[in-house]
């Protein structure tokens, strides 16, 4: 009969112990993609928003924190930025005002529901060649504010169901759609861009910007323009795509460190789970496993048995798992970025990619093997001599 | 000569004190022929049994098996031996409480890598020798105890083995289904030319052996 067989009715006949050291299992691989899952996304998307303006100098307020390419609140003059198209070298200059909403009236988000792009026409210095939905239709924002033209994103178009020729309540502000973006980028899909001044309006940033996009003319390096800028305007800070990546590096390591952590502790409980579970199970049979040797089962044949069962206990207990993670992540990522689950959900491949989901029942099922291996160490010792001459 | 032992010997350590279960054994066993090891609870037969099935190691002296020095052999050809020249029958029957009659009486073939189709064709054949031809799927706990001993007794000849030990065979039996054991264990050794060394406190038994040595406080008697 085949050892699969054979170890999945030991593990039957001793089903309530199985059950919940698989609970057991299942728990900790719930937690584990739940916890990766949505942290490896929030990572994605930091990570994604560095490349937005990749070759370019972001000009922010001095002191104000930048994620990446984009800052979080501050804001400068809007005559600065004649100013910056001053500075020798600078091709060009690019005000934007970037505002995170998140949530109104007392209801406080993870992450913002939604992100305001202002900006003066040059829609493709942020969305590059990004069209828009639905094709031929759909059209960029008019700077003419009167108009209050926007653009929205995927995400957002979906949840409201808008489309071009839609209105949307900003701040008491009615804007009209003139098309959707149609990228799945996780800052483009929850962003709504329009022309700054209308942002200005909208917000309240009257001839105020937060940041400036500098584009360096030939034979300079961003390094050296951006050295120049700080020095010609005390008041701003100018930073280079690596010193953008370089203040977001420790935290991005820190989460990474986290994640591996808690990866770290959850195969632990994992290995200490299916040990104890084992050992119990070992010491029950040890008339089993002795008659096994006397009958002259090579040792290899139990410790592939007593393997094999912590190793099905660890496949199942991680399919479980990882089937309530990924229900789990979905919700907390419904949750941080407050769109509907049932816009989520088909974007669950993404949020838990295959390679996540068998990398981790790859683990789970070599930590659980390798925790019977100890087990199965001291099934191939259980001698029938010594153990029929215990009972009697 | 199947089986040979010389001054054999096994002393247990029990904290500070010695125990000799087994002292200064010789013994011969021809081929074929029906055993038994006859003696009181405490006597050292089950000792013996295992000392020259090669489940244990003796303190001194030494077992021969087919004329081969067993002392010199590594773990692993001890086993090898026992899967394939031995069988074991325990008092209590010792199956896998998962795996069923048929199961249990293919799992030494299994071990020992007879092909599947002959492992079935043969285990169906010992348990209609046994008679439970029809209990192939039963498992142990579905099973009486006169059954389980004789898919004990089946498992025990599934690898066609050249000597059958039992312990005790009848000891969790009643009277009558002992004697039924008993004669099955005779009549196979005869028809299948296998040696049966039995160790037992029951003098029917001994009435049926070929030879019996009669053993107390670990020394033959006679």
């Amino acid at each position: 009969m085949r050892l699969t067989v054979m170890c999945l009715r030991n593990l039957f006949r001793r089903r309530l112990r199985t059950l919940l050291s698989i609970i057991g299992i299942s728990l900790a691989t719930m937690t584990l993609v739940a916890v990766s899952a949505t942290t490896t996304r929030y990572l994605a998307v930091i990570k994604e928003m560095n490349l937005f303006f990749s070759d370019d100098i972001v000009v922010v307020a001095r002191g104000v924190l930048v994620v990446q390419a984009f800052p979080i609140g501050g804001a400068i003059l809007e005559s600065t930025v004649d100013k910056v198209k001053t500075v020798e070298r600078v091709k060009t200059a690019i005000p934007l005002l970037f505002i995170l909403d998140f949530g109104v009236e007392g209801t406080l988000h993870p992450v913002p529901l939604r992100v305001t792009i202002g900006m003066p026409g040059n829609w493709s210095v942020l969305v590059g060649s990004t069209p828009l939905l639905p094709q031929g239709e759909g059209k960029w924002p008019s700077t003419d504010i009167v108009s209050r033209e926007v653009v929205v994103g995927y995400s957002i178009a979906k949840e409201h169901s808008l489309s071009a020729g839609s209105q949307l309540i900003v701040k008491n502000y009615v804007l009209n759609v003139t098309g959707v973006l149609d990228s799945r980028s996780a800052l483009l899909s929850r962003a709504i861009i329009m022309p700054l001044q209308l942002a200005q309006n909208v917000y309240g940033y009257n001839m105020m910007v937060n940041m400036i996009v500098v584009k360096p003319q030939e034979g300079v390096t961003g390094e050296e323009l951006a050295g120049r800028i700080e020095t010609e305007i005390t008041s701003v800070k100018a930073l280079t795509s690596e010193e953008r990546n370089e203040i977001i590096a420790p935290l991005l390591q820190d989460i990474e460190n986290w994640i591996l952590a808690i990866t770290g502790t959850l195969f632990f409980v994992t290995a200490t789970i299916v040990t104890t579970v084992s050992m119990m199970n070992i010491s029950e049979r040890r008339r089993d496993f002795a008659t096994l040797d006397a009958l002259g089962a090579p040792k290899s044949f139990i410790i592939r048995m007593v393997v094999t069962e912590t190793g099905l206990i660890g496949l199942l207990g991680s399919v479980i798992g990882i089937i309530m993670g990924t229900i789990g992540a979905v919700f907390i990522v419904s949750y941080y970025s407050s769109i509907s689950v049932s816009l989520v959900f088909p974007d669950l491949l993404t949020i838990v990619p295959p390679f996540f989901i068998v990398e981790i029942i790859a683990l789970s099922v070599l930590v659980s093997c390798a925790a019977g291996l100890i087990p199965s160490m001291l099934a191939t010792r259980a001698k029938i001599v010594s153990i029929l001459r215990a009972e009697y | 000569m199947i089986v040979k032992t010389l001054e054999l010997t096994r002393v247990y350590r029990l904290g500070a004190s010695h125990i000799v279960a087994v002292n200064k054994v010789n013994l011969e066993i021809e081929e074929a022929t029906f055993v038994s090891i006859v003696g009181p609870s405490g006597s050292g037969k089950t000792t013996l049994l295992h000392l020259i099935g090669l489940n244990d190691y003796p303190t001194s002296g030494k077992v021969f098996f087919k004329g081969m020095d067993t002392s010199l052999l590594k773990e692993k050809e001890r086993r090898k031996i026992r899967l394939q020249n031995m069988g074991f029958i325990f008092q209590t029957f010792n199956l896998l409480p998962t795996l069923t009659a048929l199961e249990n009486v293919e799992l030494p073939m299994a071990l020992a890598n007879v092909p599947q189709k002959t492992q079935r064709e043969r285990t169906v054949q010992l348990l209609k020798a046994v008679e439970l031809g029809n209990r192939l799927q039963h498992r142990p706990r579905e099973l009486s105890m006169g059954e389980m001993q004789r898919v004990a007794i089946a498992r025990a000849m599934a690898n066609n083995p050249s000597v059958i030990f039992a312990d005790e065979p009848t000891g969790e039996l009643d009277s009558k289904t002992g004697f039924e054991i008993i004669k099955m264990l005779a009549n196979l050794c005869r028809e299948r030319k296998t040696t049966v060394i039995v160790a037992t406190h029951d003098e029917r038994i001994a009435e049926m052996s070929d030879l019996t040595y009669r053993i107390c406080d670990g020394s033959i008697v006679s």
